[in-house]
């Protein structure tokens, strides 16, 4: 049933990088769960939810192995068919969250059809990527383009910015990577400039006032500016060592808002300071890096775009998060992968990891299916 | 194995080696920037994260109490109501949008709400409570309240607030509390705007001891403002309780004495200096100020021919009439060695060259000698005896009598009076004195201005056996600063005696203060020129105005069981000293008789 070299040719290394990062993830957790009252520390219970649902994500990373990641290749179109019929479906019976109807509520637990559709495009893309000989012809390219932009419209009319945005650059990504005629490049370049004012009106009033705000955050520093502000002075306040664990007062007190989800990175960097960060950020590079090796030795065509599309949704999602956080970026709500809480982006994440090393492990294996 | 083993062909790939480099340099962009915020910047974001979390807020000290020497309350302190505004919660920057409201609210002018805050806003932290208005009625607290919730930087600020009983009996003793001017928060980086100051009396001169300190609270919040911790790093000091010497029963006595009339009465202990009532009339409500006076009421104020303002008693400077005789006899005795049995003799009036000066008794006096000129107050005697004198010699032993300078009483913007000197007249009129000013002057007239304060001091003086002390108000303080008057105790003895016999004495000018039971001795005084203010004799002569009703004088002692007392009083424009001032001296001490009966 599994072979015994397929075992033998697990990457490790990448497995342990996996489950080091939902650890810190999990402890920084609880230390954004603790807030204080007169009467000392509280907690909420998020690092007991993320806890489980990293186990379900663990067991799901483990079962996907015995699955060959080729069969993909022809489930694929159906995937990214019940994707965007979800999609729309929220349209109609979505649950509306902080003013956005996101989630579709299946009673014994809701999920984000967005992410679902994230990874059925990709594969269908990784899929499409590896039938094409040499650089993307421009029909080839706008076909692609056209799967891409389909659930990317439809995440951004929920709205969510920053899934679209985040499923729009790692299609992107794949492309770039698979190489395309340089004529198309001169075009797009070209066309570039004069569609993205056209993007503005497409933006929601407080998408537009996070741009705003980014470009200067003392605009309103109580208003959409002080996501920033509070995240600068958490991660500043941590200098070198850190405040030490459960003692960031900028995440306990609730001067840093979304602490848990979007803002995790600032409570970590300020109880562990630059020594913390330094070797988170190491971590995450280790990990990329290793993605990227992954997908080098992959065997077949179909293997390594789907490992560089994965290469590329981990890598957006850490430059976007990381960026925000550090206030480099504007405020886009994305997660940092492993260290956000969320129990649908977890267990991706984790299925999206055993798909890296379902590619990795199987890279001896020439066996037609 | 080792053919089996893809490696990453960097020279052909050019993609996967863009990717490397691509995660490469965002970990670095990513490691420069957390360099910067947490090492470079570290410490400046570590001092935000503190400010984020801290404020240190002020805890008001209650000012002292002010209470009367038989411990009844004169001032204490109600709770205030004022709105606050905290800029740091505020919508926009400068707080447009709650002021707008709060001068549609409240009914109050804008500009004047943006001027108190825009003055504010140079002393106030933007995280302190910022006053805006003060003394906020029910009905306005209830419309604030209500509304609190729209304006989270709307605060409403409960302190304690000066009221006083009394207010106008006691007015020129206590003085009032106002808020601080833009002047007093310069001179004192200890105050904070909406603090209240002291402006006069008392309160102005003990604000140091009244006032307190206030203390330092340092609330740990949260980022919705929540207090979580408080922590006091340094206790507020209450303001000092103040003892006055002052007796109220007989101080609103004496003011309803008064009533309807401008004039000024102070009672002391001789023996110890302090003062058991000092009343100047009319009175004004003290309370007001606390709340803030309007300049129309001011300015009504100050036009009124009363003076209710002016503290008479140290501030009120008249001159002193027959009153001045008890100096003038003491000059002759002790300076001019004058054999008080020598007579003069008193035809009505005394000619100078071609001018004639009158006796107020048209008819005369006869032949009168020192004793019967005091207690019949001869004009013509003391023209005759004072006709030589030095008038410089005349001025230092009025000055050593205390007067033509302050009392030192512990009440701010006290006058001094005056007492001219030859190098004064010829500075301000260019000429040598004259023959007939020595004549006014020992009468109490020309050029001399005393207050009722000085007066009652110097007659202290007399009465404690030469010794005076400052005119004290509290009640601890006994025997300040003692002073010896320039009067030996023969003359102290023979003056005292002629104050009694103008009393006991059928002709005598004060035989209306007759008493049984106590021993009344007296001297009136008529002031003939009238309103020549202190400021006047700066001016030419051409500008004195001229007013024609006398200041009524009476300055006494009287020795009740024992217990001595000095009363004196001034009845602005009350004509005669004995009818004017008299009757009231007289109640004053039926009262003080009846009170150490009790």
């Amino acid at each position: 049933m599994i072979d015994r070299r397929l075992i033998e040719n697990i990457d490790f290394k990448f497995f342990s990088l996996v489950i080091i990062l939902f650890i810190i993830g999990v402890i920084n957790l609880f230390s954004a769960s603790v807030y204080r009252l007169e009467d000392g520390l509280n907690f909420t219970p998020f690092f007991i939810k993320q806890s489980i649902w990293g186990l379900i994500g663990f067991f799901a990373l483990l079962s996907s192995l015995f699955i060959d990641y080729r069969h993909l290749k022809y489930i694929s179109i159906y995937f990214y068919g019940v994707s965007i019929g979800c999609l729309l479906a929220v349209f109609k019976f979505g649950k509306i969250v902080y003013g956005a109807r996101r989630w579709i509520d299946l009673r014994f637990f809701s999920f984000q059809p967005s992410e679902m559709a994230k990874i059925a495009t990709l594969i269908l893309v990784a899929y499409l990527l590896s039938k094409t000989e040499g650089v993307l012809s421009k029909k080839d390219f706008f076909k692609i383009s056209c799967i891409g932009l389909i659930p990317s419209f439809l995440i951004m009319k929920q709205p969510d910015l920053g899934t679209a945005l985040l499923l729009l650059l790692i299609i992107g990504g794949m492309i770039f990577y698979k190489g395309i005629q340089k004529r198309l490049v001169k075009i797009i370049v070209f066309l570039f400039p004069l569609i993205l004012p056209l993007f503005w009106f497409f933006l929601h009033d407080y998408q537009k006032e996070r741009i705003l705000n980014f470009l200067d955050p003392s605009r309103d520093p109580l208003g959409a500016g002080y996501h920033v502000i509070q995240s600068q002075i958490a991660i500043g306040s941590g200098r070198l060592w850190g405040k030490g664990f459960l003692a960031g007062s900028q995440s306990q007190l609730r001067f840093l808002p979304e602490k848990h989800t979007d803002f995790a990175f600032a409570v970590f960097a300020e109880e562990w300071g630059f020594m913390g960060t330094i070797f988170l950020l190491f971590l995450f590079c280790f990990f990329l890096y290793s993605i990227l090796q992954i997908a080098f030795q992959a065997k077949d065509a179909f293997g390594r775009y789907l490992v560089v599309g994965i290469f590329f949704y981990f890598f957006w999602q850490i430059v976007i998060n990381m960026g925000m956080v550090l206030g480099l970026m504007p405020v886009v709500g994305v997660p940092l992968p492993f260290i956000s809480y969320g129990g649908t982006s977890l267990i991706i994440n984790f299925i999206l990891v055993g798909l890296v090393i379902n590619v990795g492990m199987r890279r001896f294996i020439f066996k037609k299916i | 194995m080792n053919l089996l083993k893809p490696k990453i062909n960097w020279e052909a790939d050019y993609s996967s080696k863009i990717l490397v480099l691509l995660v490469f340099f965002v970990v670095f962009v990513f490691g420069v920037r957390l360099w910067f915020l947490q090492i470079l910047k570290g410490e400046y974001f570590a001092k935000k994260s503190l400010d984020n979390r801290t404020r240190i807020v002020k805890v008001y000290a209650p000012r002292g109490l002010i209470l009367d020497r038989e411990k009844k309350l004169l001032a204490f302190n109600e709770p205030a109501y004022d709105l606050a505004i905290i800029r740091e919660d505020c919508k926009d920057k400068d707080c447009k949008e709650e002021l707008d409201s709060i001068s549609i609210l409240l009914k109050k002018d804008l500009t004047e709400l943006k001027e108190k805050f825009f003055t504010g806003k140079k002393r106030v932290k933007v995280f302190e409570p910022l006053i805006l208005s003060t003394n906020l009625s029910f009905p306005e607290l209830a419309k604030i309240e209500s509304r609190l919730y729209k304006w989270p930087a709307l605060k409403i600020v409960v302190r304690p607030r000066r009221k006083y009983n009394y207010a106008y009996a006691l007015s020129h003793v206590l003085g009032y509390v106002s808020l601080a001017s833009e002047e007093d928060l310069s001179n004192d980086l200890n105050l904070d705007p909406g603090d209240y100051i002291g402006k006069s009396g008392i309160e102005k001169s003990y604000e140091d001891i009244l006032r307190g300190k206030k203390g330092k609270k340092k609330l740990e919040i949260d980022a919705v403002g929540r207090v979580f911790k408080e922590s006091l790093i340094e206790l507020p000091q209450p303001g000092k309780d103040l003892f006055l010497s002052i007796d109220l029963e007989l101080q609103n006595y004496i003011y309803h004495l008064l009533e309807g009339k401008a004039g000024a009465v102070v009672v002391l202990e001789p023996e110890t200096g302090q003062i058991l009532a000092l009343v100047s009339s009319p009175g004004y409500d003290l309370n007001r100020f606390v709340f803030g006076v309007k300049e129309k009421e001011w300015k009504s104020w100050l036009k009124h021919p009363f003076h209710p303002l002016q503290n008479k008693v140290i501030q009120g400077t008249y001159p002193p009439g027959s009153v001045f005789k008890l100096v003038m006899a003491g000059f002759f005795l002790n300076r001019l060695s004058l054999d008080p049995l020598e007579s003069v003799f008193c035809s009505g009036d005394y000619k100078l060259g071609l001018r004639v000066f009158r006796c107020w008794r048209k008819e005369g006096h006869g032949w009168v000698n020192l004793k019967r000129a005091l207690v019949e107050s001869c004009d013509v005697y003391f023209y005759k005896q004072g006709e030589g004198l030095d008038i410089d010699e005349l001025k230092s032993f009025v000055v050593a009598s205390g007067f033509s300078r302050l009392t030192l009483i512990d009440l701010p913007y006290e006058k001094a009076g005056f007492f001219p000197s030859k190098e004064w007249k010829r500075k301000r009129f260019r000429e040598g004195w004259q023959k007939g000013e020595n004549l006014n002057i020992s009468i109490g007239q020309g050029y001399v201005l005393v207050t009722p304060l000085q007066v009652a001091k110097f007659v202290a003086g007399i009465v404690n056996n030469g010794i005076t002390y400052k005119p004290s108000l509290l009640l601890k303080e006994k025997k300040m600063f003692p002073e010896t008057l320039p009067f030996s105790q023969k003359s102290l003895e023979f003056i005292r005696r002629a104050m009694i016999e103008t009393v006991e004495n059928d002709r005598g000018t004060a035989r209306s203060l007759k008493e049984r039971g106590i021993v009344i001795g007296a001297k009136t005084g008529t002031a003939q020129v009238v309103k020549l203010k202190e400021e006047d004799l700066e001016k030419e002569v051409e500008e004195i105005p001229y007013k024609y009703r006398d200041h009524a004088w009476m300055a006494s002692f009287g020795v009740i069981n024992q217990k001595k007392y000095v009363v004196v009083c001034l009845m602005e424009h009350g004509g005669h000293g004995a009818s004017g001032s008299g009757p009231i001296v007289k109640k004053i001490y039926t009262y003080l008789k009846q009170k150490n009966d009790r």
